[in-house]
């Protein structure tokens, strides 16, 4: 074909052929076209699953998040003089443990001290868990302020008379809507509501319970305020410290490090506990690798499945294909020019199989994610592999067919049974 | 110079155990102009020669002289060339492509040979008009008479002006009065200065070509040149 020599002459050659067959040609992009939307399909709800997983296990176990508590040290007997000269965790752990070297890695700290109190407003009287909060507990623990404001650095450090409460809480002591402002009783210390936290919600799939719920009950204070004036602590101790530390190897120097320093915060007692982050990184990286097998699994699962389906489409029409390949080859195509006119062929049919095949995949996955309340997730990957698919399905399978015929004579390929 | 001049061709199909000697040493010498009829029994290598002399397929032994050049040694790219340019074969079934049209099926040698598109189509509709069939053009194969079918084929056979026009029982599968008229337009285009070889096993449709060359059995048992009466 001397004067096709030109890509988008031979492209139009190849167009020709396809509108010439338009049956084989579809079923052989279908093969394709279902191939992909497999992949694509498999790819991206397993990774969806897989992610909504992950961002579950986030959300819930918080496998970011370095905790400190205090213990009793204390088992039997009475304490000793160095037991209670020792403070337990104290807000100065939290303040110090931001400063040793490794605390880069650290991007969030926040402090509790909560106490068991009887909150009264003009509409409710309830014995409540009443959390004494610092630093950066509101946005460590995923609060956001709705109504009013949060609490100032100055609040904080002052221990100011002031109250965020959840939208629980709020509903209960304040029925009426009218929140900010307002006077709250907490134990016998008289405080101002001056927010509203945002209502938290999350559930596993749509139409399941909020497993946040609880979450909504809380009535925050500065903790200062909680030791100070509530329980007229000094030191201002507190029940828990949690350091958000995103890099989990970094974590584990970091946990060495600060394990030392409160230990000698506290003359060398271990009064205190620390979250285990050797356990935590090797169920991460295990649970990882469950979900990679998962992933690869239902991949390959996809990608035989395509192929199957591609390979059927084409040895069906292999005969009439090897015949007509004799034909041109009689009135005298090259080999060589069959070739190239197949690949152009199955070039375009590729292009036109996948294009279809990717919205296919991306619609069925959505649908199935849609009906197990997923957010969709699209894996790059998945487009991929599809798309591999795509290719070595497409060419291969198409070039079969010339293959075998040009390694024959005209005459056989006409002769083809 | 001599179109065809073959020396010792052998054909042997298959290997060993099964082997069939469908020829075994044909010497043949075709002048250009020339109009012979290959006549013999069923299974007498026929077949098994014109697909040689058509470069369909390659002989197992001996030489082969097509227009002067030796052909049994030719790479698959320079055969294919060759039945491009130097032959047109018109096969019993027909053999055209059934999804494209008559004026496509007519194209494609020119397409191989690169002919320009304006005047593909135009040769094309030239040769459809010369074989009778001018009105076909976009029509599917499907859609014609095996007789139309048949001038279709050799429409197609002589769309590069080939040097060599072979038929393998081209009216083999026609009635006996569209054969008359198929084979009327062989002797048309002889009449204008093809060389035409063809089978056949009708003996009055060989009585009427100048020369009737009988196979037996995979050689040349007769070779009669003489006057059509
Ligand atoms: N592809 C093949 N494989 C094996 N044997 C073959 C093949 N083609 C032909 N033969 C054998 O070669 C011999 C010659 O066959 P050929 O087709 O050339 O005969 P023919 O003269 O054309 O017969 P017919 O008049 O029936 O068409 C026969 O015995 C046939 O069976
Ligand atoms: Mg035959």
């Amino acid at each position: 074909m001397k004067t096709s020599g030109a890509f988008h002459a031979r492209l139009l050659e190849a167009w020709i052929e396809l509108r010439q067959n338009p049956g084989r040609s579809f079923l052989q992009a279908l093969g394709v076209m279902l191939g992909v939307a497999s992949v694509l399909g498999g790819f991206s709800i397993s990774d969806s699953q897989r992610q909504q997983t992950q961002r579950v296990f986030a959300r819930v176990g918080g496998i970011d998040k370095l905790n400190v508590m205090p213990t009793d040290t204390v088992y039997q007997g009475t304490p000793s003089a160095l037991h209670n000269a020792n403070l337990g965790l104290r807000l100065e752990d939290a303040v110090d443990g931001g400063k040793v070297p490794t605390a880069k890695a650290v991007n969030a700290t926040s402090v509790i001290k909560s106490a068991r109190a009887r909150v009264r407003s003009e509409f409710a009287d309830q014995e409540r868990d009443v959390n004494g909060i610092g630093a950066d507990y509101v946005p460590l623990n995923g609060y956001e302020v709705e109504q009013g404001r949060g609490f100032s650095a100055h609040d904080f450090a002052t221990g100011a008379p002031v109250a965020v409460l959840g939208s629980e809480a709020a509903s209960v002591f304040f029925p009426t809507g009218e929140i900010v402002g307002k006077p709250l009783r907490i134990g016998n210390v008289p405080v101002t509501v001056i927010g509203v936290f945002h209502e938290k919600n999350f559930r596993f799939r749509e139409g399941q319970q909020n497993i946040f719920a609880w979450r909504n009950r809380i009535v925050a204070v500065p903790s200062l305020l909680v030791a100070a004036r509530m329980e007229g602590d000094q030191y201002h101790r507190l029940n828990r410290v949690t350091f958000r530390v995103p890099d989990l190897k970094a974590m584990a120097d970091f946990s060495k490090e600060l394990s030392s320093l409160v230990t000698s915060n506290h003359r060398l007692e271990t009064d205190f506990r620390l979250d285990d982050v050797a356990k935590r990184l090797q169920r991460q990286m295990s649970q990882g690798d469950v979900y990679n097998i998962i992933f690869m699994l239902s991949g390959v699962l996809a990608l035989i499945g395509g192929g199957m389906v591609n390979v059927n489409i084409q040895l069906a029409s292999l005969k009439e294909r090897v015949r007509e390949v004799g034909v041109k080859m009689a009135i005298g195509a090259p080999g060589k020019e069959i070739f190239k006119a197949f690949m152009t062929e199955a070039l375009l049919l590729t292009l036109l199989g996948s294009a279809a095949g990717f919205l296919i995949g991306i619609a069925f996955s959505w649908v199935i994610t849609k009906s197990i309340g997923v957010p969709l997730a699209l894996a790059p990957l998945s487009f991929v592999w599809a798309t591999l698919l795509a290719v070595v399905f497409g060419f291969l399978f198409a070039l079969y067919p010339a293959a075998k015929a040009s390694r024959q004579s005209p005459m056989e390929a006409l002769r083809y049974e | 110079m001599n179109i065809i001049e073959t020396r010792g061709l052998t054909k042997v199909y298959g290997s060993n155990g099964n082997a069939v000697h469908a020829l075994r040493g044909i010497d043949l010498v075709v002048g250009r102009g020339e109009y012979v009829a290959l006549i013999g029994p069923s299974g007498s290598g026929k077949s098994t020669l014109m697909s040689i002399l058509g470069c369909l397929d390659v002989p197992s032994g001996g030489t082969y002289a097509l227009d002067g050049r030796q052909v049994e040694k030719l790479s698959g790219a320079d055969l294919a060339a060759i039945r491009n340019e130097k032959i047109g074969f018109v096969f019993q079934q027909y053999n055209l492509l059934p999804r494209a049209t008559i004026l496509r099926n007519v194209e494609l040698p020119m397409l191989y040979a690169g002919v320009p598109r304006k005047e593909r189509r135009q040769r094309a509709l030239d040769l459809l008009e010369r074989v009778g069939i001018p009105d076909k053009a976009n029509v599917l194969p499907g859609a014609l008479s095996g007789g139309q079918r048949q001038r279709v084929a050799i429409a197609r056979a002589l769309a590069n002006r080939p040097a060599l026009l072979l038929a393998d029982e081209p009216t083999g599968a026609l009635d006996s009065k569209t054969g008359q008229e198929v084979l009327a337009l062989f002797r048309e285009l002889h009449a204008q200065g093809n060389t035409v070889l063809l089978v056949t096993h009708d003996p009055a449709i060989a009585a009427t070509a100048e020369r009737r060359v009988e196979l037996h059995d995979g050689l040349v048992l007769r070779d009669q040149m003489e006057k059509a009466a």
